[in-house]
């Protein structure tokens, strides 16, 4: 018989699975918001900043940020990427065509908010644009209502 | 540090595809480090195993390593971040004064059994990030990336450079799994972009790899080796997960990690005092951008100090001489693997790699997107 010759056996195995995550109310007040054409934020008690989305705490002050503020749906892009492929679950493939992502500061937020930048090409985008919101045209209360933005 | 701890040997394995399993790797790394040594498992008194259950398919995935890593029935603990933290976690048993030796092994088998990608793309807030499904690993890094050239006026031809100047290191390396010989900073500018300005040289590759790091007590290091290198100092940092409250063209947490790890050893004038550095730079970009953090460059000099080698192999300040994590990311272990080619260099076994003076080096590991959390060690000998 004499001494085994290791080989790897490599069978393939998926795994599937449901999680429900309970994650209190605030990303559904923000989906409540976009079923209404609103951006809504979040106030820190203590140091007045506004995250968007909003989100229950905040890191530099450790409080509970409980106020809900409206936000304005024009901004500046302050940084962006030209997507020239796309990744999920972990396999990259190219894109039908470049495009853009940015991080956009809505006037009166204190965060940015990653959005899909279109109506300017990926060759003139530019830090500093001023952007507005385009919501799709039937809102229900979902991640795609707020499409994209587009300049002013 | 109150009390010494020492590194006393290293082994590791990198490559785009080993050719193994979890259970062979692990046996490979750890007997082989016994073997290198001279010493059975009875002779570690403590082992702290690292690699990600997610990526392991498995939780709770040391389970079933312990005939491979030598822990049967021994003190064996897990951690699922970087094998920096690891260090620490294994440094601070030893400080204890519980264990005279403690054992690192990490492992990330990302280049052959599962993409590395989905390593960050399911760290994303599942209840929104990952349904808006806009950000993944690459187009937060490209997002880092533009904020840093942003912020100094750099052109994306430092990335080139970076990248050139690392793949060129890791071509020399024997333990680097992208090895391209000959690599030029035009063949990084013609790979094709993923996010820009990040074209596909300017990432880390997928692939396979792991390390495993004896440390020990003053006293038993001496009777274990004639080449102790010693941990001075270490620091840990972590930031907001959110990308739009962090200012992504430095690395504050980094920062912080280093000041706890040089007031520790000592340092106060970095530039000084470290002779190299072994940093977690995933992307081309962020190979200045945490070496500025770490005080190594002045901010808003990078530009200069690439295009004047002063971080090449022979340059005054030299950044991965090893050819850092562009040559190879082995999810989990890659702070280990910076720990372990730090050693190698003070050591003065570094071949092609050896810097001129190695006297004392700063090794940093990350975890998380655009390293959310960072974990600084200073070494000496």
């Amino acid at each position: 018989m004499g001494t085994l010759e290791e080989t790897f056996f490599t069978p393939t195995v998926p795994m599937d699975f449901v999680y429900n995550y309970r994650v209190g109310s605030y990303v559904e007040r923000y989906l409540g918001g976009f079923a209404e054409k609103k951006i809504l934020g979040s106030k820190c008690p203590g140091c007045s900043k506004v995250a968007v989305p909003p989100r229950m705490y905040c890191g530099v002050c450790n409080k509970k940020m409980e106020e809900i503020v409206e936000i304005s749906q024009e901004g500046t892009l302050e940084n962006f990427t030209v997507g020239h492929v796309v990744l999920e679950k972990g396999q990259l493939s190219p894109a039908e065509k470049p495009y853009i992502l940015g991080l956009i500061k809505l006037d009166g937020a204190s965060s940015l908010l990653l959005a899909k930048v279109e109506g300017v090409s990926p060759a003139q985008v530019k830090a500093g644009l001023r952007v507005k919101a385009v919501w799709k045209d039937q809102v229900e209360g979902d991640y795609g209502d707020l499409d994209h933005f587009e300049p002013v | 540090m109150e009390k010494n701890v020492a590194i006393v040997g290293y082994k590791m394995m990198n490559a785009l595809d080993l050719v193994t399993s979890r259970e062979r790797l692990t046996f490979d790394l750890t007997r082989g480090l016994f073997n290198e040594l001279g010493i059975d498992r009875l002779a570690v008194d403590t082992t702290i195993l690292d690699s990600n259950d997610f990526l392991d398919g498995r939780t709770i995935s040391n389970v079933f390593l312990d005939p491979q890593a030598g822990v049967y029935m021994r003190d064996e603990s897990k951690v699922e971040m970087d094998g920096l933290n690891a260090v620490l976690y294994a440094c601070m048993r030893i400080l204890s004064g519980q264990y005279q030796t403690a054992m690192v092994m990490a492992l990330g088998l990302t280049g052959s059994q599962v993409s590395p990608y989905l390593h960050i793309e399911y760290t994303l807030d599942p209840t929104y990030d990952r349904q808006v499904k806009l950000l993944n690993e690459l187009s937060a890094a490209a997002l880092q990336a533009r904020s840093y050239l942003a912020k100094y006026g750099y052109s994306e031809e430092l990335l080139d450079g970076v990248a050139a100047q690392n793949l060129g290191n890791a071509a020399l390396n024997p333990y680097q799994a992208r090895r391209i010989s000959g690599i030029s900073k035009d063949q990084v500018k013609g790979s094709a972009y993923y996010y820009e300005p990040l074209r596909e040289l300017h990432c880390f590759p997928p692939s396979d790899g792991g390390c495993a790091v004896l440390l020990a007590s003053e006293e038993k290091a001496k009777e274990l080796t004639d080449k102790p290198v010693w941990i001075k100092g270490m620091g840990q940092s972590i930031e907001t997960y959110f990308l739009g409250e962090r200012d992504l063209f430095t690395s504050t947490s980094t920062t912080q990690a280093a000041k706890r790890a040089y007031d520790l050893a000592g340092v106060t004038d970095p530039k000084k005092q470290v002779a190299f550095a072994e940093i977690s730079s995933l992307f081309a970009h962020q190979e200045p951008l945490l070496a500025e953090a770490l005080g190594l460059l002045d901010k808003g000099q990078a530009a200069g100090a690439y295009q004047v080698g002063e971080t090449a192999i022979d340059g005054k300040l030299p950044i991965n001489p090893s050819g850092g994590p562009l040559g190879a990311h082995p999810i989990s272990a890659t702070g280990l693997v910076r720990l372990a080619e730090a050693a190698r260099q003070l050591r003065g076994e570094a071949g092609d790699n050896q810097v001129r003076e190695a006297g004392m080096a700063v090794v940093h590991g990350q975890d998380g997107a655009c390293a959310q959390q960072n974990a600084v060690v200073v070494l000496g000998i």
